[in-house]
C-alpha cells in the first residue's frame, strides 16, 4: 500500500519536475531568439516598416474601390471613377514593394538567424569536452543543428510577417466599425473562428503527423532489413513472411493517413465557409441598410473585399501559434547545449610547456569516466624521456585511459599527470595537445585528399615533410598507387581503404606532427601482418630519441619497446622486458593469449591460436 | 509561402515518358474507377459553390438594392442571401466529402503501390540486390512513395479543385459579361508568365540550396565524428572556419531564393490590385454605358480571387507533381524488372536427399566475363565439402548455384538427382538452407528471429531447435528470455551471439543441405567456443558446403574443393592435397610457417 502511493507519489512529482523543465527549456529557448533576433535590429525595423507600409496601401484598396463605385460609377461620373482607379493603381504599387520588402527582410532575418545559431552551436561544440561528446549521439547533434534550428527559423519568420498582419486586421476592424458597428460584426464576427480552428488542428495534426512519420519509418524499417537481409530471406523463403509485416506497416500508414486526412476535413472546408457567412451576413445586414439608405453599395463592396483580404493573415497567425511551443522548446535544446561550459579548458595562469625530453609521469592518479567506478586507481608509472614503452593489459585494464590521459582529454580525479614535469593542467592546452600525438585504435579520417589527411596538424607542411611522414608510417607506397595519389580523396566521398591502410595514414599524420610524447593506441591491430613488419621498421625510426607508448597485443610490436609495463584493474602489476615478464608473469601469457584471440588482434593471428588446446582440432 | 522548395525534382520526365507514366498510373487507378468519379463530381459542385457566391452578391445587389432604375426589392435581396447561405454550406459539406474521398483513393493506391513494389521486389532474384545499392532500392519504397504521399495527401485535392475553379471562373465571366471579362484577362498573362519566370529560376535556386545543405551537413557530421581528432591536433579553430564556410555558403544560397521571391510576389500582389483596377475602371466606364451593372462590378471583384489564385497554386503544385511522376517512373522500372530465377509451371518436390550434383556449369553475372567454368563436382549425401580459394576466384558463386540464388548458365545442379531448374520453390528453401557470413536478425524477439527458419514451428519446436545446438541454456538466461527485442536499444547481441541465433534458425529448418559462408572477421571470445559446437551439431548428418575462409575450418572437412579462377583446380582430403603440392599445398604451408614464426619466444 505504502509502497504503491510512493511511487505513484514519485511519478507525479516525475511528471510535474518534467513539466516544469519542459517550462524552463523554453524560457531559455525564448532568451536565445531574443539574443539573436536582437543582434540584427535592422532587418527586424526594416521588416516591420514594411509590413506597415504593406498594410496601409492594401486597407487603402477596397476604400478606393467602394468610393469609386459610390462616388463614380453610381453616379455615372466617369471622371472621379478614372481617379480612383488611378489611385488604387498607384496604392497596389506601394503595396507590391512592400510586400517585396517585407518578405526579404522576414526570410533574410530567419536565414541571419538559422545561420548565426547553427555557428555558434557547432563552434561550441568543437570545443566541449571529450566526456561530452561520449555521452552525446552524432545524429542527436546533428538534430540539433538541422531539425531544430529550422523550428527557430520557422517563428523568426513569422514573427515580422505576423506584425504586418496584425497592423492590418486592426485597421480593417476600426475602419470597418467607424463606418457601421454592425455592417462589421456581420462581416468580421465569424472570422476569429478561422484562427480559433487553425490553431487547434495545427495542435491536432501535429501529434497525428509524428505518428505518421514513425509509421513511414516502421514501413522503410521492414523495407531496409529485408534488402540487408536478402540472403536471409531468400535462403529461408521467408518472403512471404515479409510482405505479411510489409503489408500490416503499411496498413498502419493507411490509418494514420485518413486519420489526417479526416482531421482536415474538418478544417479545410471552414476556409472557404467562415469567409462565405461574412460575405452572406453583409449582403443581408448591408444590403437591408442600403435598403433604408444608411449604407452604400460601395460600403458592402469594400466590406466583400475586407473579408477576403484577412483570410491569410488569420491563418497565419494560427499557424505562429501552434509553432512558438515548438520553436521555443527546440530552442531550450540548444541554449541547453550552449549552456555547458567545455570542462577542460586552460587555467587563469597557464603557462608554456617548459623544454624537455618529453618525460611521462602518473603520479598517484585516480580517474573513471563521469560517475562510473575508478579505471586508474592510485596509478604510478614514470616514462623517461626518449623511452618506448608498451602498455599491455586486458580489456578495462586502464591502458587506453592512460594514454587519454597524457594529452588533457579529460582531468584526474585525484593525483597529476605530468609532461616535463609540469602538471598536464597548468600548461597552455594547446601546447600540451601540441606535444602529444596519439593515434586512435578507431582510425578517422577526414573526407579530403590524402595529403591534407597527413598534414591535419600544420596544413602548411612542405610536400616532403608529408612524404617522409607517410613513409615513415609504410604508406607512402600505396598511397602512390591510389589513382591520383596524394591528392586522391578519401573518405565517405571518395576512395576506401582498407582498415590497414587508414591506420597507417593516421600514423603518418601523428609522425608530421612531431610530438614530444608518441603514442599509439592498437596502431597496428588492422594491417595485415606481412605488411606491419615493414611500417615495424619504419617506426624504430621515428621512436629513435622520442617518448613513446604502445598499446598493442602482437608480440612483435610489443618487441619494439624497451619496457613493457602490465596492467590490471588500473594498476601496474608487471614492469619489465618482454622476455623477462613473458618468463615470470603468468598474467603477462595469459593476457597475451588472451589477446591473441581478440577480433582486433589480426586474422592469422587467430588463425595459430585456433590450434592452442580446446580451441581447434 | 518559402517552403515550396521542398519538393523540386532533381530530374524531370520527358514528354513520351510523362505519358507513358500517366497512362500507366490511369490504368492502375482502374479499381478505383467509381470513386474517382463520384470525388471528381462532388469537387466540381464544390467548386461550382464557389463560384455561385458571387453571382448571388451580383443578383442581390442589382435586383434587391436601390438604383437610378428601380428602388430596391428587399424580397429579392433576402432570397439572394438566403441562397447564399444554403451553398456557402453545400460547399462546406462537399469540401469534407471530397477530402475524405480523395484520401481514400490516394492513400488506398499507395497501399496497394506499397504492397505491390515490395512483394515484387521480394520475388526479384539476388542478382537485383548484388547489382544495385541498398540505399536505392531502399528509396524506392521510402522516398519515392513518400513523394507521392505529398500529392496525394494535399495537392491531388487541391490540383483538381483549382482546374475546375479556374476553367468555371473563365466561363462564368465571359458568360456573365464578355467585355469586362476580357479586360480582366489581359492580367492573366503576366501572371502565368511570372509564375512560369519564377518556377524556372527558383528550381534552379532551390537545387543550389539542396547542394549547399548537403555540403554543410557533411562538414557538420564530420566536425563531430572526429571531434576527437580535431582536439587531439589542437585544430578547433581551422574547422571552425571551415564550417562557418561552408554555413555561409548555405545561407547565400538561401537569400538567392529569397531574392527571387521577394520579386516574384510583388508581381503576384501588383496583378490582384491591377485587376481591381481593371474592374473598377474599367467596369465604371462599362456601367455608365450600360453594358454590365453594378452588381456585376462587385461580383467581378470576388471572382478576381478565383481567378488568380489557380494559377498561383497549380503553379506551385506543380513541383510536387513533376517530382511524383519521377517517383513513380522509377518505381515503375522496378516492376518491369524480371526475377532472373523464376519457378517453371509443374514444379516438382525436391527429394529429401543430401546428394549434390554440380554438372558442367558455367556461370556469368549478367553480360559478364564468366566467373566459373565448366566446374563438376558431386558431394554425396551427408558428407561436409570446404571450399576454399582467395577472393573473387568463385567459391561464394558456386556455393550460391548450389542454393539456387542463381541459375547456372550452362550445365546442371542437381539435388537428389532432380535439376534445381524443375523444383519448386518452397520445397527448395526448406531442404537447401544457406547460413550467410554475418548472423543477420530482424526485428523483433529471439524466439521470432529464430523461427524465421520455419514460420509454422510450434514454440517447442525453437525451442528445441536450440536445445539441440546446445544453446538454449544461454538465451533463457537472457533478461526476458526468448522474448528478447533483439534489436531494442541498439544491438544487445554479439555478433558471435547473432551467428548462435541464425544456426539456430538453420537447425529448425532442418535441411538436407546446409551452405555455410564462414565469417572472414573473427567473433568475440566468450561465444568462439558455442559457435564451433552449434554448428559441429548442425552439420552433423547433413550434407554440407562450407565457403572456409580459415584453413582450420577447411582441414576438418572431408574434401576440400580449391577453386581457382572461376575453375576447380584441386578436389581431395586435406592431407591429399598437401600431398598433391598444388595451391592447397602452398597456402597450407605458408599459413603453417606463420604459425611457427617464433614471435613470442
Amino acid at each position: 500500500m505504502d509502497d504503491a502511493d510512493e511511487s505513484k507519489h514519485e511519478r507525479t512529482t516525475r511528471k510535474d519536475a518534467e513539466k516544469l523543465e519542459g517550462k524552463q527549456t523554453r524560457r531559455r529557448g525564448w532568451r536565445l531568439m531574443k539574443e539573436t533576433v536582437g543582434a540584427h535590429p535592422k532587418l527586424m525595423v526594416l521588416g516591420i516598416f514594411a509590413g506597415l507600409v504593406w498594410a496601409t496601401a492594401r486597407v487603402s484598396v477596397p476604400l478606393l474601390a467602394g468610393a469609386a463605385i459610390d462616388h463614380g460609377i453610381a453616379r455615372g461620373r466617369t471622371g472621379i471613377t478614372l481617379a480612383l482607379t488611378a489611385a488604387i493603381v498607384a496604392v497596389g504599387a506601394v503595396q507590391a514593394v512592400g510586400t517585396g520588402l517585407r518578405r526579404y527582410a522576414a526570410f533574410g532575418l530567419a536565414w541571419r538567424v538559422e545561420t548565426d545559431i547553427r555557428m555558434r552551436l557547432v563552434a561550441h561544440l568543437q570545443r566541449l569536452h571529450f566526456a561530452f561528446h561520449d555521452q552525446a549521439q552524432t545524429g542527436q547533434l546533428m538534430a540539433y543543428a538541422n531539425t531544430d534550428i529550422q523550428q527557430i527559423n520557422n517563428v523568426v519568420l513569422l514573427v515580422p510577417l505576423t506584425i504586418a498582419s496584425s497592423i492590418q486586421m486592426v485597421a480593417v476592424v476600426v475602419i470597418l466599425l467607424l463606418r457601421s458597428p454592425g455592417l462589421a460584426l456581420f462581416a468580421l464576427g465569424l472570422l476569429p473562428l478561422l484562427n480559433i480552428s487553425a490553431t487547434r488542428f495545427n495542435h491536432r495534426m501535429y501529434p497525428v503527423g509524428m505518428q505518421l512519420q514513425k509509421e513511414l519509418s516502421d514501413v522503410s524499417g521492414v523495407v531496409e532489413e529485408s534488402v540487408t537481409g536478402v540472403r536471409v530471406v531468400k535462403g529461408f523463403g521467408v518472403e512471404r513472411m515479409q510482405r505479411a509485416r510489409l503489408s500490416s506497416e503499411a496498413d498502419s500508414v493507411f490509418d494514420r493517413s485518413m486519420d489526417q486526412a479526416r482531421l482536415r476535413a474538418n478544417f479545410m472546408p471552414l476556409i472557404d465557409l467562415l469567409p462565405a457567412l461574412g460575405l452572406v451576413g453583409i449582403l443581408w445586414y448591408g444590403g437591408h441598410q442600403v435598403l433604408n439608405h444608411h449604407l452604400t453599395v460601395g460600403d458592402i463592396v469594400s466590406a466583400n473585399l475586407f473579408v477576403v483580404m484577412l483570410i491569410w493573415p488569420l491563418r497565419m497567425i494560427g499557424m505562429l501559434v501552434g509553432q512558438l511551443p515548438r520553436s521555443a522548446a527546440a530552442a531550450g535544446r540548444i541554449d541547453s547545449i550552449l549552456a555547458t561550459d567545455p570542462a577542460i579548458e586552460d587555467a587563469p595562469n597557464a603557462r608554456a610547456l617548459p623544454d624537455g625530453p618529453g618525460s611521462v609521469r602518473f603520479e598517484r592518479v585516480t580517474f573513471g569516466y563521469g560517475r562510473g567506478p575508478a579505471v586508474l586507481d592510485d596509478l604510478d608509472l614514470v616514462i623517461e624521456g626518449g623511452e618506448a614503452v608498451a602498455l599491455v593489459g586486458a580489456t578495462a585494464s586502464g591502458k587506453t585511459t592512460i594514454a587519454r590521459l597524457i594529452p588533457r582529454f579529460y582531468d584526474v580525479h585525484a593525483g597529476h599527470v605530468r609532461i616535463d614535469g609540469a602538471d598536464v593542467r597548468d600548461v597552455r592546452l594547446s601546447e600540451v595537445r601540441r606535444s602529444v600525438g596519439l593515434v586512435f585504435e578507431d582510425t578517422f579520417l577526414f573526407s579530403d585528399s590524402v595529403r591534407n589527411n597527413i598534414a591535419f596538424a600544420d596544413p602548411e607542411a612542405p610536400n616532403e615533410a608529408v612524404v617522409r611522414a607517410a613513409r615513415l608510417a609504410g604508406a607512402d607506397e600505396f598511397i602512390r598507387e591510389l589513382p591520383e595519389g596524394y591528392d586522391s580523396i578519401i573518405g565517405e566521398h571518395g576512395y576506401s581503404l582498407s582498415g590497414g591502410q587508414r591506420q597507417r595514414i593516421a600514423i603518418a599524420r601523428a609522425v608530421l606532427a612531431d610530438p614530444r610524447v608518441l603514442i599509439l593506441d592498437d596502431a597496428t591491430s588492422s594491417v595485415d601482418p606481412s605488411k606491419e613488419h615493414e611500417i615495424r621498421a619504419a617506426l624504430a625510426e621515428v621512436m629513435r630519441g622520442r617518448t613513446t607508448i604502445i598499446i598493442a597485443h602482437r608480440p612483435a610490436t610489443i618487441a619494439l619497446a624497451d619496457r613493457v609495463v602490465l596492467l590490471d584493474g588500473g594498476k601496474v602489476v608487471a614492469d619489465g622486458t618482454h622476455e623477462r615478464l613473458l618468463a615470470t608473469s603468468p598474467r603477462y601469457r595469459e593476457v597475451l593469449a588472451r589477446a591473441a584471440l581478440d577480433p582486433q588482434s589480426g586474422v592469422v593471428d587467430d588463425e595459430s591460436v585456433l590450434d592452442l588446446p580446446g580451441v581447434g582440432d | 509561402m518559402g517552403w515550396w522548395g521542398d519538393n523540386v525534382p532533381e530530374e524531370t520526365l520527358s514528354r513520351d515518358e510523362a505519358t507513358r507514366v500517366v497512362r500507366r498510373l490511369l490504368r492502375m487507378l482502374r479499381p478505383w474507377r467509381s470513386l474517382i468519379v463520384v470525388a471528381v463530381l462532388v469537387l466540381m459542385a464544390q467548386a461550382a459553390t464557389l463560384l455561385a457566391g458571387p453571382l448571388l452578391v451580383k443578383h442581390g445587389i442589382d435586383a434587391g438594392l436601390p438604383s437610378a432604375h428601380s428602388p430596391g426589392d428587399s424580397g429579392a435581396l433576402d432570397l439572394a442571401v438566403l441562397l447564399y447561405l444554403a451553398i456557402a454550406f453545400a460547399g462546406f459539406v462537399l469540401g469534407r466529402i471530397a477530402i475524405v474521398l480523395v484520401a481514400r483513393v490516394g492513400e488506398g493506391f499507395l497501399r496497394d503501390l506499397r504492397n505491390r513494389l515490395f512483394g515484387h521486389m521480394m520475388s526479384l532474384s539476388l542478382d537485383y540486390f548484388e547489382t544495385e545499392k541498398t540505399g536505392k532500392i531502399v528509396a524506392r519504397m521510402t522516398s519515392d512513395i513518400d513523394a507521392m504521399e505529398e500529392l496525394v495527401s494535399q495537392g491531388l485535392v487541391l490540383f483538381v479543385m483549382n482546374t475546375f475553379v479556374f476553367v468555371g471562373a473563365i466561363t462564368v465571366v465571359l458568360i456573365v459579361s464578355w467585355q469586362l471579362a476580357v479586360g480582366i484577362l489581359v492580367i492573366v498573362p503576366p501572371v502565368y508568365f511570372g509564375s512560369r519566370w519564377f518556377r524556372r529560376v527558383s528550381n534552379k535556386a532551390y537545387l543550389e540550396v539542396r547542394d549547399s545543405i548537403s555540403t554543410n551537413l557533411s562538414t557538420l557530421q564530420e566536425s563531430l565524428e572526429g571531434v576527437r581528432v580535431v582536439q587531439a591536433f589542437g585544430r578547433e579553430d581551422a574547422f571552425t572556419r571551415k564550417f562557418h564556410r561552408t554555413n555561409e555558403d548555405q545561407y547565400h544560397a538561401n537569400m538567392t531564393t529569397v531574392r527571387i521571391s521577394s520579386k516574384y510576389f510583388p508581381i503576384i500582389e501588383y496583378a490582384g490590385v491591377a485587376g481591381t483596377a481593371v474592374i473598377i475602371g474599367y467596369g465604371g466606364w462599362l456601367t455608365t454605358r450600360g453594358v454590365v451593372t453594378v452588381g456585376t462590378v462587385a461580383a467581378f471583384v470576388l471572382w478576381l480571387n478565383s481567378l488568380f489564385e489557380p494559377i498561383n497554386q497549380l503553379s506551385q503544385l506543380y513541383n510536387t507533381v513533376q517530382s511524383s511522376a519521377a517517383a513513380l517512373a522509377k518505381i515503375f522500372g522496378v516492376l518491369d524488372t524480371r526475377p532472373t530465377v523464376r519457378q517453371r509451371q509443374a514444379a516438382i518436390d525436391l527429394p529429401p536427399s543430401g546428394m549434390v550434383e554440380v554438372d558442367h556449369v558455367t556461370f556469368a553475372y549478367g553480360q559478364n566475363e564468366p566467373v566459373l567454368h565448366d566446374v563438376s563436382l558431386r558431394i554425396g549425401d551427408g558428407e561436409r565439402i570446404a571450399l576454399v580459394g582467395p577472393t573473387g576466384a568463385g567459391k561464394s558463386t558456386l556455393a550460391k548455384l548450389i542454393a539456387r540464388f542463381y541459375d547456372p548458365v550452362e550445365g546442371v545442379v542437381r539435388v537428389g538427382g532432380a535439376d534445381l531448374k524443375d523444383v519448386e520453390f518452397i520445397s527448395l528453401r526448406k531442404r537447401i538452407i544457406v547460413v550467410p557470413q554475418e548472423g543477420f536478425l530482424f526485428a523483433g524477439t529471439l524466439r521470432d528471429n529464430v523461427r524465421v527458419g520455419r514460420p509454422e514451428a510450434s514454440d517447442a519446436d525453437v525451442e528445441e531447435a536450440l536445445r539441440v545446438l546446445g544453446l538454449l541454456d544461454r538465451f533463457v538466461a537472457f533478461p526476458e528470455g526468448l522474448e528478447t527485442e533483439v534489436r531494442e536499444r541498439g544491438s544487445r547481441l554479439s555478433a558471435g551471439e547473432r551467428q548462435l541465433v541464425s544456426l539456430a534458425r538453420a537447425a529448425l529448418a532442418d535441411p538436407s543441405v546446409l551452405i555455410l559462408d564462414e565469417a572472414t572477421s573473427n567473433l568475440d571470445p566468450g561465444t568462439e567456443h558455442a559457435v564451433e559446437r552449434a554448428l559441429e551439431r548442425l552439420m552433423e548428418g547433413r550434407t554440407t558446403v562450407v565457403v572456409a575462409h580459415r584453413l582450420s575450418t577447411a582441414a576438418r572437412a572431408d574434401r576440400i574443393g580449391v577453386v581457382f579462377d572461376g575453375r576447380l583446380s584441386e578436389l581431395g582430403s586435406h592431407d591429399e592435397l598437401v600431398a598433391l603440392g598444388g595451391h592447397y599445398a602452398e597456402l597450407y604451408r605458408a599459413w603453417a610457417t606463420h604459425q611457427a614464426t617464433p614471435e613470442v619466444a
